[in-house]
């Protein structure tokens, strides 16, 4: 059990600044909690640089507020030195050159990165049990699953491992397993967070997010993480802001919406309750709280849109995998180039990334691309100009995070849905408009809890987070750290 | 039966800039193997590309050379394909929305104009350099993400000669700009070729052959030219053109198949979503534009209106550090172009030449060569003086005035004095003005030589001929 991991940034960095506590010791207090993980949260380590790093801070003043503070990345982000590998085979050995921006900016912080976490393979999943190191597991039943594709980030921060993890959203693979852990799970506006040093899995929608157990230090993060970087030329020049202040000052906006078509498909009903419960909390406050009705047809475009647009960038942005530059090489003799390079792939992705990969490309085939790809574009653009009509009149829109209890791991299937509920898929409208998106804990069923989801416009971060601070307050659900036996 | 063949260009020009087309990494060329990379440049995961904003300015004053529309927006696409010289597995290029769009540059063919469309230019990065060993295949990837313009013409062309000039134009193009070096033999400028027969009179087209490594602009108009001629053999005979992708190789003189047009790829292209769409900012496109060099058609109309011939013109265009040069010394106020062409282009640059020099090494301020011309035209002195000046300024970088002093080289032009020296060599010479009057023309170059003689070369030899002339009348008037 760790002594200093399961609280805030902000205690610790009280703490710091107040030297009742060295970085080396938050540090140590870290390499514990990591190697006493019961989830198989981890692929990489970094324990002798992180210790050089926190050894090397005397000071910590009241204004630097994350640094001597520990943290961990999910395996997609490129980490100088330290073995990458998105927890797939086809890039083990992978030791990168280079920080992603994230990494060095935490860095410039002073902040400590201490280890690598698992993830489905190459990002593509959601249930965090697709990636080489096998089944990252829920810390609340070890039976279930904790969610994906940021399952070791998840689930970590749900131990009480460390206090951030970096994790990375293309579907909701922040915000789902946020979810299913009890932690808070935020994606970005897309562009508002540089994405150089993301492994990119499909770039129209990728976006950082990382997981907290409060508001307060997701804002704190943001802060810290956002702004213009000139190796990411899709990363915006807006201005950047104080988010922190939101949630201090809990600026929030004023119209809550929820879609009908979501209320009338929540089948649990200890979720709906307690989303029903909180939307009268909210009203209560003072916000008003309207009901919109989102084309239901609409909704269930959100899954073969998003699988075909996702697969199709994945294809393209994993072709760089060939075994030449990097990675393990290609075994046996190879008679031609694309000999070589169909070894390398064929031994190095699963057959789960294989069955994307095909889609992608079949997709994209000028022969299907007007009826597939082409189409499941138009198909994006009107479910998000229906969003911006949604948003239009209503500043934000809440949804349960999650519709049931974490499945069971031995009730996973491989095999793709026919028929997919859109409520399994309802944060997919966070990465096809680019809007920011919290997830944060909203309460329990039995012993396992559920979140709830706040997206916003674009560029309204910082609202997000201030209604998030609001939520909170009325759940009372903040910084928990599952504990044995509660 | 006679065919007409109906030719089409793609030049691929790479952009002399000073990083590549998506990345940092520097272009140069002759450097260690691998060394002038970025991360991006061996397309290591999560590294993103970023647009260099040298390269759209490049290809702005390119599209606008060729007289194209430039699209305010930038788009770029990926073209994905398999191949090691390719790290990222697709390359970035505007498949959907080229830069420029319907331009036209206008050739000289046979001494008629003739204005060749310009269907598309757009955008894209090269490929790494892969070098085959027995056992082995290497790739470097310095050359990769060099970026690069494509231009596509219009199936305008009907000949080898029309295909060589319109990349000549081209090529003059690129390097008057100094957005290219355009050397075809090094790869800085590639051509392929799209060649097809049809019956004259016919409005359809045939089948198409697409011809490869042409490293000289000769082996445009031979490649051609040969295809033609294969291709009409295998039409007359009842045969058909294949579809096919072609080299041309140098040593046999002929075109060699290399693929079959059925074994083409899908490129599954897809817009890319990296780099969201750039507005052009209308100030950006109008700096682009009006920081262009004058371009060689501009020159060919503004020498010619200085009393250059064609010939000495196209000389001069071969070089344009030549034509700055001529141009600043016409600014200097050079009495006669023509004088100045003379010692530029036949003089400094057989010195040049004979010395494996280039302009810029030379001694003498464009001042002086510009001193020294007017010196020539004025008659000032002689071309054999001229000469002798010259090479004083080149080895000992003296001024020519002072050289003409320094040697008393000053020609006599007064003339009473010139009368003086005429009046001595008529009274020695009564033999030779006798053998003129009885029609002996030989004679009046003589009595000029010893004009020339009396005076040690000072005398204006003109002036002296012309008071020679006046005194013994015309030729063979005692006959």
């Amino acid at each position: 059990m760790t002594k200093w991991m399961n609280k805030p940034i902000s205690e610790l960095h009280d703490a710091l600044v107040r030297k009742i506590v060295t970085p080396s010791e938050l540090l140590e207090d870290c390499i514990q909690g990591i190697q006493e993980d019961k989830c198989n949260c981890f692929e990489a380590t970094a324990f002798d640089e992180a210790r050089k790093t926190a050894q090397s801070i005397k000071e910590v003043g009241p204004e630097d507020y994350l640094r001597g503070i520990p943290f961990l990345a999910k395996d997609n982000f490129s980490t100088k030195g330290i073995e990458t590998t998105a927890s797939s085979d086809i890039l083990n050995g992978y030791v990168p050159l280079y920080d992603a921006t994230v990494i060095a900016k935490l860095k410039r912080a002073g902040m400590i990165l201490v280890a690598k976490t698992t993830m489905d393979e190459l990002a593509m999943g959601g249930t965090g049990t697709t990636g080489h190191k096998g089944v990252t597991t829920n810390p609340y039943e070890h039976e279930r699953i904790v969610g994906g594709s940021s399952c070791g980030s998840a689930a970590a921060i749900a131990q009480g491992i460390a206090p951030l993890a970096l994790g990375s959203d293309t579907g909701d693979s922040v915000r789902k397993p946020a979810s299913l852990s009890a932690t808070v799970g935020f994606k970005c506006t897309w562009g508002r967070i540089s994405r150089y040093g993301l492994f990119p899995f499909a770039t129209s929608m990728d976006a950082v997010g990382f997981f907290t157990r409060n508001v307060l230090d997701s804002s704190h993060v943001l802060s810290v993480l956002s702004g213009h970087d000139r190796m990411d030329m899709s990363s915006s020049y807006r201005k950047k802001e104080k988010y922190e202040s939101y949630v201090e000052k809990r600026k929030t906006l004023h119209r809550i919406g929820y879609f009908k078509a979501v209320m009338d498909g929540i089948s649990d009903p200890v979720i709906r309750k307690s989303y029903v419960e909180l939307l009268e909390k909210l009203k209560k406050r003072g916000y008003e709280v309207v009901e919109y009705d989102y084309p239901e047809k609409l909704l269930d475009a959100l899954y073969p849109t998003y699988m075909i647009l996702s697969c199709a960038e994945s294809t393209s942005n994993n072709a760089n995998l060939d075994g030449i530059r990097f990675g393990p090489k290609a075994e046996g003799e190879s008679e031609t180039y694309s000999d070589y390079m169909r070894k390398a792939r064929t031994k190095g992705f699963s057959d789960l990334i294989k069955r994307r990969f095909v889609i992608g490309s079949f997709s994209l085939l000028s022969a299907n691309q007007e009826e597939m790809f082409n189409r499941a574009q138009k198909a994006r653009r009107l479910i998000v100009n229906e969003m911006n009509r949604f948003f239009d009149a209503v500043d934000y829109l809440l949804v349960p995070a999650s519709y049931s209890k974490p499945k069971r791991i031995d009730s996973l299937s491989t095999a793709w849905s026919t028929k997919p509920d859109f409520l399994d898929n309802i944060l997919t409208l966070g990465n096809f408009g680019g809007y920011p998106s919290l997830t944060l804990p909203l309460d329990f069923e039995d012993t396992l809890p559920f979140g709830v989801n706040i997206t916003g416009r674009i560029f309204e971060d910082g609202y997000v987070m201030g209604l998030g601070k609001e939520i909170e307050d009325l759940t009372g659900l903040k910084d928990i750290v599952f504990k044995e036996g509660k | 039966m006679e065919f007409e063949p109906v030719i089409g260009v793609e030049i691929h020009v790479e952009l002399k800039t000073k990083s590549k087309m998506f990345s940092s990494a520097p272009c140069s060329f002759g450097m260690e193997p691998n060394s002038e990379t970025v991360p991006f440049d061996l397309a290591f995961p999560g590294t993103l590309p970023v647009v260099n904003k040298e390269a759209v300015n490049y290809g702005i004053k390119i599209c606008t050379a060729l007289n194209m529309t430039i699209d305010r927006t930038l788009y770029f696409d990926r073209k994905n394909y398999f191949y090691p010289d390719l790290p990222k597995g697709y390359q970035i290029t505007q498949q959907f929305r080229p830069i420029g769009k319907n331009g036209f540059v206008v050739v000289t063919v046979d001494g008629k104009e003739k204005k060749i469309g310009v269907e598309q230019a757009h955008l894209e990065e090269d490929t790494a350099k892969q070098i085959h060993l027995n056992d082995i295949s290497l790739v470097n990837f310095n050359r990769c993400g060099t970026p690069l313009l494509e231009i596509v013409s219009l199936p305008d062309m009907r000949s080898g000669e029309e295909a060589m000039k319109y990349v000549e134009a081209i090529r003059e193009i690129v390097t008057y700009l100094g957005v290219s070096d355009g050397k075809m033999e090094n790869g800085s400028m590639r051509c392929d070729i799209n060649i097809s027969l049809r019956p004259k009179g016919e409005t359809r087209l045939g089948t198409k052959c697409e011809c490869k490594n042409l490293n000289t602009i000769q082996n445009i108009r031979a490649a051609v030219d040969y295809e033609i001629e294969r291709q009409s053999a295998i039409l007359l005979s009842g045969g058909q053109v294949d579809q096919e992708t072609r080299r041309y190789d140098e040593n046999a003189k002929k075109t060699v198949l290399m693929r079959r047009k059925t074994d083409a790829i899908d490129y599954k292209y897809f817009r890319e979503p990296n780099i969201v769409p750039i507005d052009l900012d209308e100030g950006f496109i109008y700096d682009c534009i009006h920081s262009m060099n004058k371009l060689p058609a501009q020159y060919r109309k503004e020498l010619s209106g200085r009393g250059l011939d064609a010939y000495q013109i196209e000389e001069l265009l071969k070089d344009r550090e030549f034509v700055l040069y001529f141009e600043d010394c016409l600014d200097l106020g050079v009495k006669n172009p023509t004088t100045l062409w003379n010692l530029l282009m036949v003089e400094i640059l057989g010195y040049l030449n004979k010395n494996g020099l280039s302009l810029k090494d030379i001694r003498p301020t464009k001042e002086q060569v510009v001193s020294l011309s007017d010196l020539l035209s004025t008659g000032a002195i002689n071309s054999r003086q001229g000469k002798d000046v010259l090479s004083e300024m080149l080895t000992g970088g003296k001024d020519p005035l002072t050289i003409v002093k320094e040697k008393g080289m000053e020609q006599i032009s007064d003339s009473a004095s010139v009368e003086k020296v005429v009046e001595e060599v008529l009274a020695q010479n009564q033999q030779s003005v006798s053998d003129w009057q009885k029609g002996k023309d030989r004679a009046l170059g003589y009595l000029v030589g010893q004009a020339m003689k009396k005076s040690q070369g000072k005398v204006n030899p003109a002036l002296a001929k012309e008071k020679i002339l006046a005194k013994i009348g015309p030729c063979g008037s005692k006959k």
